[in-house]
């Protein structure tokens, strides 16, 4: 037994030592690389910008002869301005990988057995613009990596090219749905063409794919998809009916209105919350008797955007605010006041206590004296003690002074 | 008479030979077996912490800002007699890195100037707010806004406890994830977009994601930030540090993996709030609610027969103060351990049990073998030693290539943590540091780590005996930290 013991021991102290003497030259080796990658970063750079302002035709030729890590230290140069840069200078980075081979080795890359390099290859072929590793992008977005598909779908979508549009369509129904909603941002960048696409494909798309499609129209504002996404109002899917309400409202058409409408009905809150915000993107005066029903909702988020919806309405909207603090429900109350005094009319209506307007002292008498009734007073006793006229300091405490509410006035 | 015949025939000094050689063998294949499955467990992680690093790689936490579809999360602060940091806490809180967010400071009856300097420091005023109870707790005192900042809301309560003020947080809280931090913690600025992220990638089942939590003693913190990061100078919080790597870096994350989790740190944790709402949120009858919380969440998924993810990922950081003086140190971890003598206790059913897959039939039975029974054993094993060479039965040679191999083994498992560290995430820059953690990892193992063991026996005892003491830990709240010089 002690034998093994012994054994053991020498095994353990073995790879302590080794594990020990690890951790410290990989420290060394990863500090020293560093270094030498700064300083070679230092001596190349200066050219690289010269050649991307417009010195020589080639970059190659600017260049003196590279060795493996300079090769490294030059893409990593170019990738970094092309992240950035536009135009004339753009097409000199691309050109500049094209003939100092980059593109090649990069696509090669893309065959590479392990996955990160995969993708790493992937995400600088996007950086690069160059139009030639196209096919072979679109074949790894059947890559079994999602990090992989990922990458490819981005570079597909930098490259902007029309064949990209089919193959990323493909990858919405990716199991994570992280990337699935990445790629939707990748389409809705592409622009009309890409929405065409999406509402042509969309009946033969997974159920999850749907939900990153139906954002991707919103976001491209296609109404060629609105037919679509009325018709998805009524999908059995909650999570499709509320980013089919948020899409309409998105593209912004007023004729969405009465669908909308309906969708304020809608059994699940989200699709609730999400109707109430486009209606109130939308802007039509009969959304505002339906927005003033829901602002007595059960949830937060659909009181919230009801008022909130109101308020971005302008007149006729705020006035149902106004007088949503009469309800006898508290909620909607709560919901019309946090608004109010969001959107600072609270405010502006405190100022007007001492206008020369007789009109406009009366109307907001009447508010604020609502607010006191409603027992919302907390920004207006804030106000009653900070405000910087004196007379509304003093107009506003005789105002809160009736009810259980005592307010200090700052002398 | 029988029994008297009998009792006197037995051979006791025979018996207490063999008992001693008996638990002797016991503790040797004791050893063997759980620093096999601390190996297994290192193995697991170091796999996990390569792939988690190149993923993280291609993470585009950009991406996750900018998007409208990343959830809102409410980030909840129970503070009771936090007033050295807790002005800080919040400033750092709201520097967060993140699109839509709110701050819920729950002042838990706190008898010091609390409330008082969060109201001075962020220009507080009472508010009508209204919200709804879904979760029993202590009378809401008041609720209070920031006139500068729109996303913070301090709760002024009667004193519950941690988990009574979390869940008046969770009950005032807006959005569809909370995050639970201590007040006497520092999030880094881009931990909230490193947390969300596995729940933006499977929203139908992640229920809570455990951040990981670093040693703030010997850093330099400045208007809320981690400026400067190094080790603390004194031995004790530097023992922790290399503890705490080991915890982290190998055991969540080893457990993450198969898919066991059963602690996310109370510091910093993120949880879908209808799933904790649906197990009654926060229950006060352990000491440690960080734990309970994540014991229940699995019990009742597990009934419920829905498939569902907790996960550990080690990138967002959360730096907290540890003990610096022993005994402090001891009521902490006396409270830790309690605490989860208390939800194994409660959830003693689910042990060995197929219906709850992995948890029921490894989790639960490593918990109780290696972490409630194994300072027992450690224990006794040194009191052993002395007995059977008090009996002169003691293979002394033995011993000492066993106690030999056994701190061998320890010293390994320390320094695989440090060369997790220093392989993933790297924090400690300075090559002064990471000489000192590797001797740290050593001394770890000559003391502390006894120590520990006699801790969580003088636990059980507090736990069998009914006793609960929290403890105050004596925070120094976040000081700009002198230079430090390393000889």
């Amino acid at each position: 037994m002690s034998e093994i013991l012994i054994r053991a021991l020498w095994i353990l102290g073995g790879v302590l030592f080794f594990l020990s003497i690890y951790i410290i030259a990989n420290k060394a080796l990863r500090e020293t690389t560093e270094r030498r990658v700064a300083w070679m970063r230092g001596e190349l750079e200066p050219k690289v910008l010269e050649y991307l302002n417009g010195k020589g035709e080639r970059l190659g030729a600017v260049l003196p002869p590279l060795g493996r890590t300079e090769r490294r230290v030059v893409e990593e140069v170019l990738l970094d301005n092309g992240r950035f840069l536009k135009g004339n200078a753009r097409d000199r980075i691309t050109a500049a990988c094209e003939d100092l081979g980059y593109v090649r080795d990069r696509t090669r890359q893309l065959k590479s057995s392990r996955w990160w390099r995969r993708a790493e290859a992937a995400e600088k072929l996007g950086t690069m613009k160059s139009p030639k590793a196209t096919a072979e992008l679109i074949a790894l977005m059947r890559d079994e990596m999602p990090e992989v598909r990922m990458r490819a779908a981005r570079a597909l979508g930098q490259l902007e090219t029309r064949s990209s549009v089919k193959p990323l369509i493909g990858t919405l129904q990716d199991p994570n749905r992280w990337s699935a909603l990445r790629i939707a941002d990748i389409l809705a960048g592409m622009g009309p063409e890409a929405a065409d696409e999406l509402v042509e494909s969309f009946a033969t798309l997974p159920a999850k794919a749907r939900v990153a499609a139906v954002d991707c129209l919103g976001r491209v504002k296609s109404h060629r998809a609105a037919g679509l996404l009325i018709k998805l109002l009524s999908d059995p899917d909650r999570d499709l009916r509320a980013r089919a309400a948020h899409s309409l409202g998105l593209i912004g058409d007023p004729n969405f209105t009465p669908d909308l409408q309906r969708a304020l009905k809608d059994p699940a809150w989200p699709v609730r919350a999400m109707a109430a915000k486009a209606l109130g993107k939308l802007g039509r005066p009969e959304a505002v008797a339906p927005l003033f029903d829901l602002l007595k909702d059960r949830e937060w988020w659909v009181r919230i955007n009801a008022a909130e919806g109101l308020r971005s309405m302008g007149d006729r909207g705020l006035a149902a605010l106004v007088n949503a603090i009469d309800s006898e429900d508290r909620y909607a109350r709560h919901a019309a006041v946090a608004t109010l005094e969001g959107a600072g009319v609270l405010d502006q209506y405190v100022e007007k206590l001492v206008s020369a307007d007789e009109q406009e002292r009366e109307a907001a008498l009447t508010l604020i004296r609502k607010i006191v009734a409603a027992e919302r007073t907390d920004h207006l006793m804030q106000a009653a003690s900070r405000h910087a006229q004196e007379k509304v300091r003093e107009q506003l405490a005789r105002l809160l002074a009736p009810g259980d509410v005592k307010v200090q006035v700052k002398a | 008479m029988i029994f008297l015949s009998l009792f006197l025939s037995i051979d006791w000094h025979q018996l207490l030979l063999q008992s001693v050689v008996g638990f002797n063998r016991y503790v040797l294949y004791y050893f063997l077996t759980l620093n096999t499955v601390y190996l297994l467990l290192f193995i697991v992680s170091l796999f996990e912490v390569v792939r988690f690093v190149r993923r993280t790689f291609f993470s585009d936490y950009q991406q996750i800002l900018k998007s409208e579809m990343t959830w809102p999360i409410s980030i909840i602060v129970p503070a009771h007699n936090e007033e050295r940091g807790i002005v800080e806490t919040v400033r750092s809180l709201l520097q967060l890195n993140y699109g839509e967010f709110e701050v819920l400071v729950v002042n838990d009856g706190s008898k010091d100037n609390t409330l008082e300097r969060l109201v001075r420091a962020f220009d507080l005023r009472k508010t009508d707010r209204i919200y709804r109870r879904t979760l029993p707790t202590a009378r809401v005192r008041g609720i209070y806004a920031s006139l500068e900042v729109p996303n913070l809301v301090v709760v002024d309560k009667e004193q519950g406890g941690k988990s009574d003020a979390l869940n008046t947080g969770i009950n005032l809280s807006r959005y569809p994830l909370f995050c639970s931090v201590d007040a006497d913690s520092v999030i880094e600025e881009n931990a909230l977009l490193r947390v969300v992220k596995p729940f933006m990638e499977h929203p139908e089942e992640m229920v809570a994601v455990g951040g990981i939590v670093r040693i703030v003693n010997g850093c330099e913190v400045r208007d809320g930030r981690v400026v400067r990061i190094s080790l603390p100078r004194k031995a004790l919080p530097v023992f922790q540090v290399v503890e705490y790597l080991r915890a982290f870096l190998s055991g969540r994350i080893g457990w993450s993996v198969l898919r066991s989790l059963l602690i996310i740190s109370g510091a910093f944790g993120l949880y879908k709030k209808s799933d904790v709402v649906a197990v009654g949120g926060y229950d006060s009858f352990t000491d440690t609610e960080d734990l309970e919380l994540v014991v229940k969440l699995h019990e009742h998924l597990k009934k419920q027969k829905t498939k569902y993810r907790i996960v550990f990922v080690p990138d967002p950081v959360c730096w907290t103060e540890v003990p610096e003086r022993f005994k402090t140190l001891l009521l902490q971890r006396n409270r830790w351990h309690r605490g989860m003598l208390q939800s194994f206790s409660r959830h003693w059913r689910m042990l060995l049990n197929p219906r709850y897959g992995v948890i029921g039939t490894v989790a639960l039975p490593y918990f109780l073998l290696f972490e409630v029974l194994g300072p027992f054993v450690e224990v006794l094993g040194y009191l052993s030693v002395i007995l059977a060479y008090f009996l002169g039965i003691l293979n002394m040679e033995f011993f000492l290539l066993f106690l030999l191999v056994a701190i061998f083994y320890g010293v390994f498992l320390s320094i695989a943590a440090v060369l997790l560290e220093e392989i993933s995430f790297r924090r400690y820059p300075a090559w002064e540091d990471l000489a000192r953690l590797i001797w740290y990892a050593v001394w770890e193992n000559l003391g502390f780590r006894q120590l520990l063991a006699l801790f969580k026996v003088k636990a059980f005892f507090d736990f069998i005996l009914r006793r609960r003491r929290w403890g105050e830990m004596g925070h120094r709240g976040f000081q700009p930290a002198a230079p430090v010089a390393y000889r």
